[in-house]
């Protein structure tokens, strides 16, 4: 039986996936992906999952972020000079941000 | 803390709803932050009917997102007066509703033509925007924060009102025409929108001193005069002869008052003008009209809180 790996470095922090491990139970699972997942990297706590447990769906189903184009809402879309010095900072923040976007 | 302290203090983003803070100070920032939001949302209403009447699909979808933006920073910064502890937001949008709260003098004008827009998405979202930035450095705390987001999504509207001001001055004949026209209209207002000059301003003295406010209506209208009339001529649009605004060659203008109609400025100022009244009714239906949404929120927000109060603003 196939359980997923999800590690958490510190408190607070999200739980990502890190790999798998091959357990009969929960309890051995959890014992390997210790030893397999937690002993190299800074860890503060593991999840294990059965694999089957997991749903999935992925760009061959859905349009991930819609199907609208949504450009019309960023000013960088709009090629004309700034008009003022706080124009062009706030388009800044915007480049910034879609450059970002997904990141966190 | 009293209010010597409060001037001795007052810094950018100095108070939070943490601090002491004298009457004074609260009933201030109260009424300037509700002003800001009740703009903010007569603004949207003011070009809500454009989003049907944009003439393609992207001009369409744009002005939909702004309008909703605008809304969103109304209800920001209703949160931000709120924090002060003299009004609730319920309190601020029936003020609104019944024609007491108070708006920029530009949205209580009717708009009633497409050539109009620019108007107010390039040269007075443009003039918002400039008082905006610098109110990121406003005393209270929870008013600069609000600014952050803002400004942020502010540029994408004075940017896509630019985009319609260029097309419009290198449409057809006609366009050109009706726009120079609306910009004559709208000009003088949009020099009103700083307000009379410096030595006529009643609040001025009071807010900077405790940093809500960080420049006078005089330092405000010379930034957006530098940076908005060359965009205005860079597009072909006439500046009108009258006001008479005097370039002193060192980035600074004059601006003759005796030009500009201040009983009807003042008359504005006061709700008591026709089309602006129109326009609060208009928003005063439209608040009526949702008010089971209201209840239904409410009642539901009771039953699972146990009756407690909504959380005060983050």
């Amino acid at each position: 039986m196939i359980w997923e790996v999800f590690r958490q470095e510190q408190a607070g922090e999200y739980h990502t996936h890190c790999g798998n491990v091959h357990a009969p139970d929960r309890e051995m699972a959890l014992m390997f992906a210790e030893i397999q997942h937690g002993r190299r990297k800074p860890t503060n706590s593991l999840w294990v999952v059965p694999q089957k447990e997991i749903g999935e769906v992925d760009t061959e189903e859905a349009n991930f972020g819609g199907t609208t184009d949504k450009s019309y809402r960023w000013a960088q879309s709009y090629s004309f000079e700034a008009a003022a010095e706080e124009v062009a900072d706030s388009e800044s923040e915007q480049v910034q941000a879609e450059r970002q976007r997904g990141d966190d | 803390m009293d209010i010597e302290q409060v001037k001795e203090r007052a810094g950018p983003r100095e108070f939070s709803p943490k601090d002491d803070l004298p009457e004074e100070y609260r009933k201030a920032a109260t009424r300037m932050i509700q002003f800001h939001a009740n703009s903010e949302i007569m603004g949207a209403y003011l070009e809500k009917p454009f989003i049907r009447q944009a003439p393609s699909l992207d001009r369409k979808l744009a002005f939909s997102a702004k309008v909703q933006d605008e809304i969103g920073h109304g209800q920001l910064l209703y949160r931000a007066a709120e924090s002060l502890g003299v009004k609730t937001r319920d309190e601020m949008l029936d003020e609104l509703a019944e024609g007491k709260g108070k708006f920029l003098n530009c949205f209580h004008y009717p708009m009633d033509s497409w050539v109009e827009t620019p108007m107010i998405a390039f040269f007075v979202d443009g003039a918002a925007m400039r008082r905006q930035a610098t109110l990121k450095q406003s005393s209270w705390e929870p008013y600069a924060h609000a600014m952050d987001k803002v400004c942020f999504e502010e540029g994408f509207h004075v940017k896509h009102g630019e985009a319609i001001l260029y097309e419009l001055m290198t449409g057809s004949k006609k366009e050109q025409e009706l726009t120079q026209e609306a910009f004559e209209e709208w000009w003088p207002r949009i020099i009103q929108f700083f307000g009379p000059t410096d030595d006529k301003s009643t609040h001025h003295d009071f807010s900077a001193d405790v940093g809500l406010k960080t420049m006078t209506n005089d330092e405000l209208r010379n930034a957006f005069l530098n940076a908005y009339v060359p965009k205005a001529e860079k597009y072909g649009l006439e500046i009108p002869d009258e006001p008479r605004i005097r370039d002193n060659g060192d980035s600074t203008y004059e601006v003759v008052e005796d030009d500009l109609d201040w009983d009807e400025f003042f008359t504005i100022a006061k709700n008591d003008y026709d089309p602006g009244k129109g326009q609060i009714d208009g928003r005063k239906q439209a608040q009526d009209a949702v008010e089971w949404v209201r209840e239904t929120l409410d009642s539901h927000e009771q039953r699972f809180a146990g009756g407690t109060q909504p959380q005060a603003a983050d």
